[in-house]
């Protein structure tokens, strides 16, 4: 019965992923991690709704969905500080911008 | 050859939903593109097709809706070439998967996720993207960086985990429980149970927020107060 909503929850994550790897916009590409985090908690959700090995349904996916909000609320917070701090020095939110920050 | 044998439509459906995303991406020419649409309708028609004749019971008709409005905000996200509109249609993604968590007895991560997403982080993003955004789209959100290895690794990635769900045994669904998802369990069981993970996501959020004060801050700046 779940295996639907663990297929859109695979698809909503690889389309994130997809777009975390193709886009070069910083805040695009920090939007795509958040569409990663909606295919995870999608597919929390269906897991506790459905516990493998044919278990009852519990609550433990869904308080794992919750924790990953916080999670997620932090991870915005902190990555949408760090696009600011780096337009400050160079107004472009090109990620190709900071290539000299990569490893040779 | 027998994992071909077993998941073959989903996966050529798969490839022409791939093929129709890297259409889609920003920086194809504008003859084919016009193709992009078609093959992603046909790929999440199959899809939704496939879902629905394998479900037994349940709320189809709204599994179906929530499921192809999520397909869309995110292929649309992921493909708008100007970020506004890519935030408003991560707004409907969200929105879809609060639509499906319903459908999945979860109120109250449901409700969560609307306020927290739609209502607080989506806001910081729009928020930024006013601060940061030329009026123009820019060069780099016309030009995708590699979208034909983004999109393959997508599809390899996709064609793997739907391999592994297609030998996976079916199991039976266990007897819907009456409030699974209401506050009052999920908030006994989270204050029980899981007492010491929620203090430590306290503490995140609290390093989260002290760590965004300081990176956002100019150097230099005298200290207030």
């Amino acid at each position: 019965m779940v295996s639907g909503y663990l297929t859109i929850g695979a698809l909503l994550f690889v389309l994130g992923l997809v777009g975390f790897l193709t886009r070069r916009n910083l805040i695009i590409v920090f939007l795509c991690t958040e569409l990663m985090f909606q295919g995870i908690i999608l597919t929390l959700a269906a897991l506790g709704r459905q516990p493998p090995g044919g278990s009852a349904p519990n609550l433990d996916g869904q308080v794992f969905a919750l924790f990953l909000l916080a999670v997620a609320a932090a991870e915005a917070a902190l990555a949408l500080a760090l696009v600011v701090f780096l337009y400050r020095y160079q107004p472009t939110l090109d990620a190709e911008a900071w290539k000299r920050l990569k490893e040779p | 050859m027998s994992i071909l044998a077993v998941t073959g439509v989903p996966t050529v459906i798969l490839a022409l939903g791939a093929i129709g995303l890297y259409l889609l991406l920003p920086g194809r020419p504008s003859r084919i593109r016009g193709l992009a649409p078609l093959l992603l309708a046909i790929t999440a028609g199959a899809l939704i097709g496939t879902f629905l004749s394998r479900m037994a019971g349940g709320p189809r008709g709204w599994f179906a809706a929530f499921a192809l409005l999520a397909l869309i905000g995110a292929v649309r996200t992921i493909t708008h070439p100007r970020p506004v509109y890519s935030v408003l249609y991560f707004i409907v993604v969200v929105a879809s998967v609060t639509g499906l968590l319903v459908l999945l007895d979860a109120e109250f991560v449901a409700a969560a996720l609307l306020l927290i997403y739609a209502g607080a982080i989506l806001v910081t993003y729009v928020f930024v993207i006013m601060l940061a955004q030329q009026k123009n789209p820019a060069t780099y959100d016309l030009q995708a960086r590699e979208p034909l290895a983004g999109c393959a690794l997508g599809f390899v990635l996709l064609a793997i985990l739907n391999g592994g769900w297609q030998k996976a045994p079916t199991i039976m669904p266990g007897a819907p429980q009456a409030g699974l998802g209401s506050p009052l369990q999920l908030g006994s069981h989270l204050f029980t149970s899981y007492l010491v993970a929620v203090q430590i996501a306290g503490v995140l959020l609290l390093a989260a927020l002290i760590g965004a004060v300081a990176i956002a801050r100019r150097r230099g700046e005298p200290e207030e107060g």
